[in-house]
Parts: structure tokens; sequence; C-alpha cells
């Protein structure tokens, strides 16, 4: 999914890193759409243009973004119930 | 200032298929802070939608866990596939255990049912959780704009924003 935008993404990013840094990249294709000063604005144009298409929005940084969810990648979130217990979908 | 205030009640079953109540302190210890919400398409993109005279998708009803450890919001992708919601990334989620995934992010509505807290998840990462008994992760993205207590000892917690 949205392989050849990353990719566009990747081939721009240190160019647009001295124009646009820490703004919001729309991009559709190997188009750039636009730069958004919040994700808010970038997401009202990608769906005013593209409706539930997918498209790329990104901020425009150095860093790639570092998502941590060790209770969840490590099969952890309900580890070692002593009791067994009604479901939550089933809790009144 | 909406506050929403939650003590769950449980019941056990015993082999011989009796049921009792369990204190509410045990179900928030092996539960976690759940609370029911509404996932539906993101605020933003529903009024473009609305304004291209476009049909909305029923939100659907789910459980939420609020996940301290988590750095972002995630949402079950079956969810997020039901919905038809745009993706507008692709994340690699970093894992201890194993090597790297990389999952779709998507912008999503979450609503706390029976109390005015919206959550507009701009960057919600599609995960699969519902094998679990949840279909969201509320993340600390989200949780950077609210106060949280959680009261261990009665079983209850407290989520305002």
């Amino acid at each position: 999914m949205l392989e050849q935008e990353l990719a566009f993404y990747e081939q721009n990013l240190e160019n647009w890193l001295h124009q646009y840094a820490d703004k919001f990249v729309l991009v559709k294709g190997e188009e750039m759409v636009g730069v958004y000063d919040t994700n808010e604005q970038a997401l009202t144009a990608g769906a005013s243009l593209f409706g539930l298409e997918s498209y790329l929005i990104r901020r425009i940084e150095k860093v790639t973004e570092e998502i941590r969810l060790p209770a969840l990648t490590l099969g952890l979130l309900y580890a070692n119930p002593s009791h067994a217990i009604a479901s939550p979908r089933t809790i009144a | 200032m909406p506050i929403l205030h939650t003590q769950l009640p449980a019941q056990e079953q015993s082999p011989d298929g009796k049921s009792s109540a369990v204190s509410p302190a045990v179900v928030l210890k092996e539960r976690g802070p759940i609370v029911q919400v509404m996932v539906g398409i993101e605020q933003n993109i529903a009024q473009q939608l609305l304004a291209k005279g476009l049909s909305l998708p029923e939100p659907v009803a789910g459980v939420a866990l609020i996940d301290t450890g988590a750095t972002s919001t995630c949402i079950d992708v079956g969810i997020a596939q039901k919905l038809n919601l745009p993706v507008v990334d692709v994340v690699s989620v970093v894992s201890a255990s194993h090597a790297d995934t990389k999952q779709n992010v998507y912008p999503a509505l979450i609503e706390v049912v029976g109390i005015a807290i919206k959550f507009n998840a701009f960057r919600a990462i599609g995960v699969p959780l519902a094998a679990q008994g949840i279909d969201v992760l509320i993340g600390r993205d989200l949780l950077q704009h609210c106060t949280i207590f959680y009261n261990g000892i009665v079983g209850s917690f407290t989520l305002s924003i």
C-alpha cells in the first residue's frame, strides 16, 4: 500500500527538508499535491480531492516516526489472567 | 470538561456453571481500563464527503483499552476496512521480540459512548486486535490531551479531556 507515494517521499525528502521542514506533505502517486501547516489541513485537502481513496500524508522531518506498542507486540495485552471473567463485550 | 468515571462490574463462572460477582478491583486489574467506543470516519474527512453528497458509513461499536505503554492509538484493521477508511501512511511498528512490521495508518474518529469525549485520531495504526477482545488501543498520542486517574484499590478509573 502507498508504495509509489512512499518512494516519491523518500526521493524528495532531502529537498523538502530545506523548504518545508516540519510541515505536512500530501502526496498522491508521484505528485506532491500540497504542503500544509497541520495534519488536519492536509487531511481535509486529501478528502476533498480524493474522497476515500488512499494518499500519503506525512510530516516532513529527518527522523522517522517510531511506533512502540509493547503490550500488543509482546502479546501481553491480557497476560496471565488468574480469573476467568466475562468478556468485556458482555459486561453490562 | 467531560469526565468519565468507570467501575466495571463482571461475573465469573465456576466449573459447575454457577455465576458469582467479581470485585471491580479484580476486573480492572485483569481487563485494564476499558471503555465502550464508537469508531467512525475522521471528522474533517466526513465533512468533505458530506459536502460531495456522499453518505457516511455507520460508526462501528467496540471496546477500547487505554494503553499508556503505546505511543500511538490503534484500531482493529477489520474495523478500518469495514469503514472503508483511506490509508494515509504506512509505518514501522517496533518490537523488542521480533522484526518490525509495516502497518497502515488510518484517520478515524473515536467517540467514548455515553459522554462527550471525541478523539480525532488523525493517525490511528491498523493492527489485528479483535482476536484479543478489544477493538481500539488508546495510546499516548491521544492521552496527551487527557487526564487519567487509575484507582486500582477500588477498581475504578477516571478519564477527562
